[in-house]
């Protein structure tokens, strides 16, 4: 399988603070990594990093085996083949649900209204949005609702691979189950995802590597049995002793 | 003979047109200077930002009627000389330029960066999503703020007076000197100002609950 993305010793540092330290990893067609590890450990600056919204101070990021942390990259072009879904959905407030998905294809992918229509009709559908809530303003939705939309906006672009920066962390429990159904269907389909969440059985299920990141560094990485069940540093540990205490709790 | 009110209320109506085209160019040239520079001051690179704002702030401690004459008196000096009624607009625009870029500004910067990034992730250029996601939104968060500055340009017009252009405060006032009675005149033209301000409100109060849209702007109106 060929490689979509490779991540090489990035850095980057606010300031005084340096967020990521040295961050190399690489994901295949087809594969679901997944991130995990402590808030303020660089996982979101990291997916910025990728989708060329922050500028690493030192590393480089290739898509497809072309460099686009070189001078002079076109960012928007190599952005509309990176997908980016938020934590707080970011839906344009001033659309509906439809018109959310249609607007990238129209303005950016320049395609005639009626194609675009129909694309997004269809990845509306595939995530479980019906024809009820097309007409919908991302206020009159659920945040369940909103977090797929989001999803379809993303999909609908057709990128290579698609970056979710913890997309149920602002979700009511019980919304998070229909948010996490959707993106396990696409990574069962096949879709290129790179994916920072706390949800661990999301990463069991469907995650083809995990990578346990921790002031900036990738600490542990491996099969996600392995890192979950039985991981082999102390502050992975740590770290998943908490999470499985936080959930436990919440479950009972 | 004591002249009837009739007769010098179309008088006075007589200069509603130069008020009309004072506050419709001033409002306007104000509008088309004030939105790219809001852009430019919002995301624009670091030294226009700064160059802009101090533009800005500058025209903003000036009174209009100073700018009015530079423009009118100062610029013949320059060997630009401009007739009554476009040194009005122009003072008047440029003077409105300045605080409808802060109108926009803030509702620009109100809309919050999320939605600039959101659209930037699609592959949206700068400028397309300032087109179709930051302007869409700041239109509407904006209208109640810029009916107010079109309301407060249309009465800033009456000082198109002090250089002779014979807008509804100048007519008012040289009837005043003929009949010899200030106070006539001018409670009907401040009523005309009222009436056109009372109005343009109640308009703008429809236009913004059509335009707007659930969750917009904070949205305390739903």
């Amino acid at each position: 399988m060929s490689e979509v993305l490779r991540v090489e010793n990035l850095w980057k540092s606010f300031g005084k603070q340096v967020v990521l330290k040295g961050v190399s990893f690489s994901v295949k067609e087809g594969e679901t990594k997944v991130i995990i590890g402590p808030s303020g450990t660089g996982k979101s600056t990291l997916l910025r990093c990728i989708n060329l919204l922050v500028k690493p101070d030192k590393g480089k990021i290739f898509l497809d085996g072309e460099e686009i942390t070189r001078p002079g990259i076109d960012e928007s072009k190599i952005r509309t083949k990176i997908g980016f879904v938020f934590q707080q959905f970011n839906l344009f407030l001033h659309l509906n649900a439809l018109e959310n998905v249609m607007i990238g294809l129209i303005k950016v992918k320049k395609m005639p209204r009626e194609k675009a229509r129909k694309i997004a009709e269809e990845a509306l559908l595939s995530v479980g949005i019906d024809e009820s809530l097309w007409k919908k303003y991302p206020a009159q939705l659920s945040g369940g609702q909103q977090q797929r939309v989001a999803i379809a906006r993303a999909i609908a672009m057709n990128p290579r691979i698609i970056l979710f920066d913890e997309p149920t962390s602002a979700l009511d429990p019980e919304l998070i189950g229909e948010v996490l159904k959707v993106m396990e269907d696409l990574a069962r389909k096949g879709t290129t995802m790179l994916v920072v969440t706390h949800e661990i059985t999301f990463a069991m299920k469907v995650g083809d590597e995990i990578l346990f990141m921790d002031g900036g560094k990738i600490v542990e990485r491996g099969p996600p049995r392995e890192v979950i069940l039985n991981p082999k540093h102390e502050r992975t540990r740590r770290f998943l002793s908490r999470i499985k205490e936080l959930y436990t709790l919440e479950g009972s | 003979m004591e002249p009837s009110i009739e007769s010098y209320i179309p008088v006075i109506f007589s200069g509603l047109q130069y008020t009309l085209i004072l506050t419709f160019g001033g409002i306007g040239l104000g509008l088309i200077i004030g939105v790219p520079l809001a852009f430019l001051e919002v995301l624009g690179p670091r030294p226009i930002r700064i160059f802009i704002s101090w533009i800005g702030r500058i025209i903003r401690g000036i009174p209009l009627l100073v700018i009015l004459f530079i423009i009118f008196l100062g610029f013949p000096a320059l060997g630009i000389k401009l007739p009554p009624v476009p040194s009005a607009i122009i003072a008047i625009g440029i003077r409105s330029a300045a605080y409808q870029s802060q109108l926009f500004r803030g509702a620009i910067e109100g809309i919050g960066y999320s939605q600039y990034e959101a659209a930037l992730s699609l592959g949206m250029t700068k400028w397309t999503a300032f087109r179709y996601i930051i302007l869409p939104q700041a239109l509407r968060i904006v209208i109640p703020g810029w009916i107010n500055e079109f309301t407060i340009v249309l009465k800033d017009t009456s000082l198109a007076y002090a250089i002779g252009v014979s807008e509804i405060f100048t007519q008012a006032v040289h009837i005043a000197q003929v009949i010899l009675d200030y106070q006539t005149p001018l409670l009907i033209v401040a009523a005309i100002y009222f009436t056109i301000t009372y109005l343009s409100s109640l308009l703008a109060n429809k236009v913004y609950s059509k335009l707007m849209i659930p969750g917009l702007g904070g949205g305390i109106r739903r």
